[in-house]
């Protein structure tokens, strides 16, 4: 653990004092610094008590002009419209950008904290939903899967390929009402998965004439059931439940008369309240053994599971525009340039990565000791 | 007849990502015949564009996965032992930063040098944004590549090679990666491919409605996402909510506004139909 820690903290000294070094670079590349022409116009451009918009103060400083450079007329009357044309320059590209431009300042470094603190709480809170989304979508999908259930439409081939209608009006009416409610249910489920598979803004697009998608809950609707985070993990953690099913102890398990019914309605079976549970136990059957070890297995995918969702929260925050949030403040600061603003906030989105690998590490090493029975 | 279709049909079935594959180039073909019929010929010109250049570019994202995976795997095997753990240090710091914020500066970077000229051919800069994504989702292959590694590392065949005296790059590239681990590679390959198309179009969904002004999307090679972040597209894909308080609305959908639910669909349909694929293909291999 030690070890890891170090890696850790040094990968986060490392990324600090590189994103210093670029901070501090692009400081100094900010200060304004001046074109060809204002070097050449400098002290003219600078003098207090010439106002060129005066048609007085021009003809004013042409004939200075023509006085301390005398027979150089061309050129003297050359440098005035250089210097009325640069000053013009000057005002307009200041008026453009001024209200764009942001330095990281200490009321800015404040509004970015205030806005990074609501990022982790969306992110705590989506982490958790998706992490018991994640196993409860894995149990439900392993059970199925014992249980021997085909899938809706396989099972209406099937119906259909029994030739129902063959026989008398009582049975015709009942194939045909399976059939409508299989349909149904496949209907249903093939909606779910195009939800679960589409990206936030596609969703977010098809319902925002109807709901008010700029809000938090929306936000963290979003983060759960999108951008295919729920189904690939459930995937994961699911394959973990294969594997583990079908390792030595379970057999072991199932000579030491552990039930091995996965139906949800027999007392030695598993309930469905079992597999919708916050914390979720199977009592004397085999299941509880095969889920407690993969979900230690998991955890390895937990921080890979957590950068993804980081990755959609983002994807969210900028795909929607929602004012006011990080991903949108990046993409505004990225958009005027203001690449010091832009580094901090990419600097506290490292630093939230950091922190879940460091937290994942430590319970990992917690678990392995009470597995090995260190504690 | 009746009986080989059906034997056909079991036979998918039982293989079902075979099956899968067959859903979804069916599926492709379906929608491309329906906009054939319905849609104007400039907006399917586009999407035919789009849909090439997306997948052109996640096909690269898999050469360039591999390609840096393979080297990785390679590079830890160098003989200075602070080499490699330099090498694994500067993998993690990687593996932490989030993949679209390092796609979405990789991707500014090539606008920048498409304004500035620098990059003049369309393939080059499709090649570029597939470098840039494969930088952000290869270390997934490469966690396998060692996983393998380190499974087979603990073997006895291991260590008898070695005694007869066989080199240990070769005990990894040949007998490891591609004689005991190909079909786990070519798995992964699958959930990489589905992961590159959705980052893809995701970052070029933003950079074309967030950063438009400054970084003209037009400069980028047209995909699903620049697609999909065009005004009629997202139009269309209004109507959809639209339709959900007004059901008799919902036929006009797939004849009125075609290029955004067809470019949406697209996107779903492609990335359910991939997920389905490598979990048909990982029960068939008892992976």
């Amino acid at each position: 653990m030690r070890r890891r820690l170090t890696e850790h903290l040094l990968s986060i000294l490392v990324i600090t004092l590189l994103a210093a070094g670029v901070f501090w670079y692009l400081r100094a590349q900010n200060e304004q610094k001046p074109t060809p022409a204002e070097k050449q116009l400098g002290p003219l451009l600078e003098l207090p008590f010439a106002e060129y918009d005066d048609p007085f103060h021009t003809a004013l400083l042409r004939d200075l002009l023509d006085l301390y450079r005398p027979g150089r007329s061309a050129e003297n009357d050359s440098l005035l419209s250089l210097l009325l044309k640069t000053r013009e320059q000057k005002l307009v590209k200041e008026l453009t950008r001024s209200h764009l431009q942001q330095k990281l300042t200490w009321p800015k470094l404040g509004q970015l904290s205030l806005m990074y603190g609501q990022f982790i709480w969306v992110y705590v809170l989506v982490l958790f939903l998706t992490y018991y989304g994640v196993q409860t979508v894995a149990v439900m999908r392993f059970v199925r899967k014992k249980q021997e259930r085909e899938s809706y439409l396989y099972a209406l081939w099937q119906l259909l390929s029994a030739k129902p209608f063959s026989g008398g009006a009582q049975k015709t009416l009942k194939a045909v009402r399976q059939a409508v409610s299989l349909l149904i249910k496949a209907a249903l489920r093939g909606l779910l998965y195009f939800i679960l598979f589409s990206p936030a803004y596609v969703i977010a697009y098809s319902l925002r004439t109807r709901i008010d998608t700029d809000t938090v809950f929306f936000m963290i609707v979003l983060g759960v059931f999108s951008n295919g985070l729920l189904i690939n993990y459930a995937n994961k953690f699911y394959t973990f439940l294969v594997s583990e099913s079908r390792k030595g102890y379970v057999l072991t398990a199932m000579v030491k008369n552990l039930s091995t019914d996965y139906s949800h309605h027999k007392k030695r079976g598993i309930p469905y309240r079992a597999i919708f549970a916050l914390r979720k136990h199977f009592g004397a059957h085999v299941f509880q053994h095969i889920f407690i070890n993969s979900r230690y297995q998991y955890l390895a995918t937990f921080k890979e599971q957590a950068s993804f969702l980081i990755t959609g929260l983002i994807i969210i925050e900028m795909a929607l525009n929602i004012h006011g949030h990080l991903g949108y403040e990046l993409l505004q600061q990225l958009l005027y340039q203001n690449y010091e603003i832009v580094l901090v906030i990419i600097l506290f989105i490292f630093y939230l990565v950091k922190l879940t690998e460091m937290a994942t590490d430590w319970f990992i090493e917690r678990l392995a000791r009470v597995y090995e029975n260190k504690i | 007849m009746k009986t080989k279709f059906k034997q056909i049909f079991e036979k998918l079935y039982a293989q079902k990502d075979k099956l899968w594959l067959v859903i979804w180039l069916g599926g492709l073909l379906l929608v491309w015949g329906w906009n054939l019929l319905f849609l104007n010929r400039p907006a399917l010109q586009r999407i035919e564009t789009g849909f090439i250049n997306s997948f052109m570019i996640a096909l690269l994202v898999l050469v360039f996965s591999l390609a840096l995976s393979w080297i990785t795997v390679n590079s830890l095997l160098l003989p200075h032992r602070w080499l490699r753990t330099l090498f694994v240090f500067l993998l993690n710091i990687l593996r932490s930063i989030p993949q679209i914020v390092g796609i979405l500066f990789g991707y500014v970077g090539i606008t920048l040098l498409l304004q500035q000229g620098k990059l003049q051919s369309t393939f080059t800069v499709l090649v570029l944004m597939a470098i840039v994504v494969s930088l952000f989702v290869f270390q997934e292959l490469v966690d396998l590549m060692r996983e393998r590694v380190r499974h087979f590392h603990k073997s006895d065949f291991y260590q008898a090679m070695l005694v007869r005296g066989i080199a240990e790059s070769r005990i990894i590239n040949y007998d490891i990666l591609w004689m005991n681990s190909r079909v786990h590679i070519f798995n992964k390959l699958i959930a990489i491919f589905g992961v590159a198309i959705f980052l893809q179009c995701s970052v070029d969904f933003i950079i074309s409605i967030g950063l438009s002004t400054t970084l003209s999307s037009i400069d980028l090679p047209v995909t699903l996402g620049t697609l999909l972040a065009n005004i009629d597209s997202k139009q269309d894909i209004l109507a959809i909510g639209n339709s959900l308080m007004h059901p008799s609305y919902i036929s006009k959908i797939f004849f009125e506004h075609l290029q955004g639910v067809t470019v949406a669909f697209l996107i779903v349909f492609s990335l359910l139909s991939i997920y389905k694929i490598a979990n048909g293909f990982t029960e068939r291999f008892k992976l």
